[in-house]
């Protein structure tokens, strides 16, 4: 790279980046995304091959050439893993319907109404989000254990409801905000309840961002830590639990953990090839 | 078909008074504007009337309903929001059809309607698309069709062009004039433009601080405003308002302001005969003084101070003992440089007379 300061002068330059030679600028842009792209694609990229290695050369992946898909056998070979994924799946889908038909009518509330029911709600669930998200857990774990919902597909999908309808409201409010309210008005002058406005205009315009909300708090459920550790156990396996397992005090079988770890990043894969576009258009409106 | 009837109706935010005490008759079949600096309370009004806001005090009748307690959709009334407000899920066609559809029209009857309106706007060739796919143009036009659609009693309007640029807002306004024809409705109409309201209103309604002024034709309005604020409103370039004295001549009077003295009209002189010693305000609009160069009987003196050239008139603006006085309509060709010495006179039937205290015309 060379400065191109004494060249044919460039009008008004506004930064460095301006300042370099064409051919410059071109290599300055492929080093700057390669060095994005290792940063996070890097972690990736071991993860996939530490997953395809024997056991015994985890540790020396950039020199073996024997390459297996025994750990992905092994791994569902175990009841538990299996039992997990299943687990995994059913609570982030079940949280995200019920927590969205919370998050969407309360962020249309908090949007569109005043008074003290709304008032209420939003310091609520305000306060809430002020707590950090860590001393959530104990509380959490003490009325599981005295409800007797600890370690059940009850008590933590209560838990994750929780933190949906907490954490994802405000992203809702937020979505209801920027569509003009004079959609629903017309709507109630063309002949429908204050209820039908919602359900059949303002409802389909927030769709993209409905269905956005949605793909995120899947996927904070499927990879959620924390909730699960604590309130859960032997009974309810859930996938972030089971992989962290791996870890005995025989040592880590970093292997098999990639394996799995391959698994689960497979939904947010598929999810960030195929509803990408849905993901991106919805956060905007 | 239907009348509306407001009366003593009013809103309040708080301890705020939105809308104060209004009352106002709209006949059946008649476009009424109502019109008035930001703020005014002409949306309030409006809203109350579709049922979207709720009446703090008084009573709104439609027809021969009341219908403080019904919500907008028993009120068979049709809205045209300012920006529209188009259903952005669905296609021009549906958003024609949803408030037909809401109150279970048969579906060949609402092809019918939808034909008719679809003639008369001339969206014949957009009804498959959705409304990111038009123009603001043809958005205001969808946004009508679903009035025009639904025969409701009456049409509410809420400053549906202040979106469109000039020259479609010019255009726009002749076509809501020919549909209105067409359609024989009561309408409501909002506006803060004050050419829309003379052009379109059958009866125009001047609001200020929460209250009507005046209520009247165009004409009444320009020719007879009640009060300095109706006058200024109305009327571009706005009316000159000078600081004026009465005296008495003989049996008549004449009134003596800045940079000269104004003879006054029999009529004039009845309205001011209450008043003679007294102080007053004399309005005068800029398209009724004539400019001369030569010195002239009973004119006031002043000189060009500023002249802007439309092309097709000059605007002149003369000061006259510290007064400011614009005058339109000068010929575009005649050469007036600042600090020419000009004489302005003016018809004496042309001058209004207003409190200065009250600020209400005198009579
Ligand atoms: N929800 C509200 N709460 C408090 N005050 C309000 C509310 N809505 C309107 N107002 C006040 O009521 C007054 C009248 O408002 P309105 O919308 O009727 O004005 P407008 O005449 O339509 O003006 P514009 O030409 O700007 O649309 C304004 O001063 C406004 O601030
Ligand atoms: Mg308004």
């Amino acid at each position: 790279m060379s400065l191109a300061s004494s060249a044919a002068p460039l009008p008004r330059p506004t930064g460095l980046f301006d300042l370099l030679r064409p051919g410059a600028r071109a290599a300055f842009t492929i080093l700057a995304v390669s060095a994005v792209l290792l940063l996070f694609l890097a972690p990736i990229i071991i993860l996939v091959v530490t997953s395809l290695r024997p056991g015994w050369g985890v540790y020396y992946i950039y020199r073996g050439t024997e390459f297996t898909l025994a750990n992905y056998f092994e791994v569902f070979q175990r009841g538990v893993v299996i039992k997990a994924f299943v687990n995994s799946f059913v609570l982030s889908t079940v949280a995200t319907i019920i927590s969205l038909g919370v998050t969407v009518t309360s962020g249309y509330m908090l949007s569109r109404f005043k008074g003290w029911l709304p008032k209420t709600w939003f310091t609520s669930i305000y306060v809430f989000r002020t707590v950090p998200y860590i001393s959530w857990v104990l509380p959490l774990y003490v009325v599981n254990q005295s409800l007797g919902l600890y370690d059940t597909f009850t008590g933590i999908l209560a838990a994750h409801v929780a933190v949906h309808v907490c954490f994802f409201s405000w992203i809702m409010k937020g979505f209801f905000d920027g569509i003009d309210p004079s959609m629903e008005y017309a709507a109630m002058i063309d002949g429908c309840t204050r209820w039908g406005a919602f359900r059949r205009v303002a409802l389909p315009a927030a769709g993209p961002a409905i269905a956005a909300l949605g793909i995120l708090s899947w996927l904070w459920t499927w990879n959620e830590f924390l909730f699960a550790l604590i309130l859960t156990g032997n009974r309810t396996p859930l996938l972030t639990v089971t992989m962290a397992q791996f870890v005995t005090e025989l040592g880590t079988e970093w292997n098999l953990m990639s394996a799995m770890a391959v698994m689960a990043m497979i939904p947010a894969i598929i999810i960030t090839l195929f509803a990408q576009k849905y993901v991106i258009q919805g956060l905007r409106i | 078909m239907a009348e509306v009837v407001l009366r003593d109706v009013c809103k309040r935010y708080g301890n705020y008074n939105a809308v104060d005490n209004v009352n106002l008759t709209i006949r059946d079949k008649e476009f009424v504007v109502l019109v008035g600096p930001s703020g005014c309370g002409k949306s309030t009004t409006l809203r109350m009337i579709a049922g979207l806001e709720e009446i703090s005090g008084g009573t709104i009748a439609i027809g021969d309903q009341i219908v403080n307690d019904l919500p907008p959709r028993e009120r068979d009334i049709a809205m045209v929001f300012q920006n529209y407000a188009l259903y952005q899920h669905m296609t021009v066609y549906d958003n024609l059809a949803f408030g037909l559809r809401n109150r279970k029209v048969p579906e060949d009857t609402i092809k019918a309607e939808i034909d008719r309106a679809v003639d008369i706007l001339g969206l014949r060739d957009l009804l498959k698309r959705k409304p990111r796919e038009l123009s603001g143009g043809q958005q205001q036009r969808v946004a009508l069709g679903r009035c025009i659609v639904r025969h409701a009693k009456v049409f509410l309007f809420d400053e549906p062009l202040s979106n469109l640029d000039a020259k479609l807002r010019a255009h726009m306004r002749l076509e809501l004039k020919r549909l209105h024809r067409r359609v024989e409705t009561t309408a409501v109409y909002v506006t803060h433009d004050q050419v829309e309201a003379m052009t379109l209103g059958d009866r125009v309604v001047v609001m200020n601080n929460s209250r009507i002024e005046q209520v009247g034709t165009p004409w009444e309005i320009y020719a007879h405003p009640r009060t300095r604020f109706v006058a200024s409103f109305i009327g571009s370039p706005a009316m000159n308002f000078l600081d004026g004295k009465v005296r008495r001549n003989g049996s008549g009077f004449y009134v003596q302001a800045p940079g000269g003295t104004f003879h006054v009209s029999d009529q004039g002189s009845s309205e001011l005969a209450a008043h003679d010693g007294g102080e007053i305000i004399v309005g005068l609009r800029p398209e009724h003084i004539s400019l001369s160069e030569t010195r002239t009987e009973n004119a006031l003196h002043g000189r060009v101070e500023l002249t802007e050239q439309l092309g097709a008139e000059q605007l002149v603006e003369v000061i006259a003992e510290g007064a400011k006085i614009m005058v339109s309509r000068v010929d575009a060709e005649r050469e007036l440089k600042p600090g020419t010495p000009v004489y302005l006179t003016v018809e004496p039937g042309q001058l209004r007379y207003f409190d200065r205290i009250t600020e209400e015309r005198l009579v």
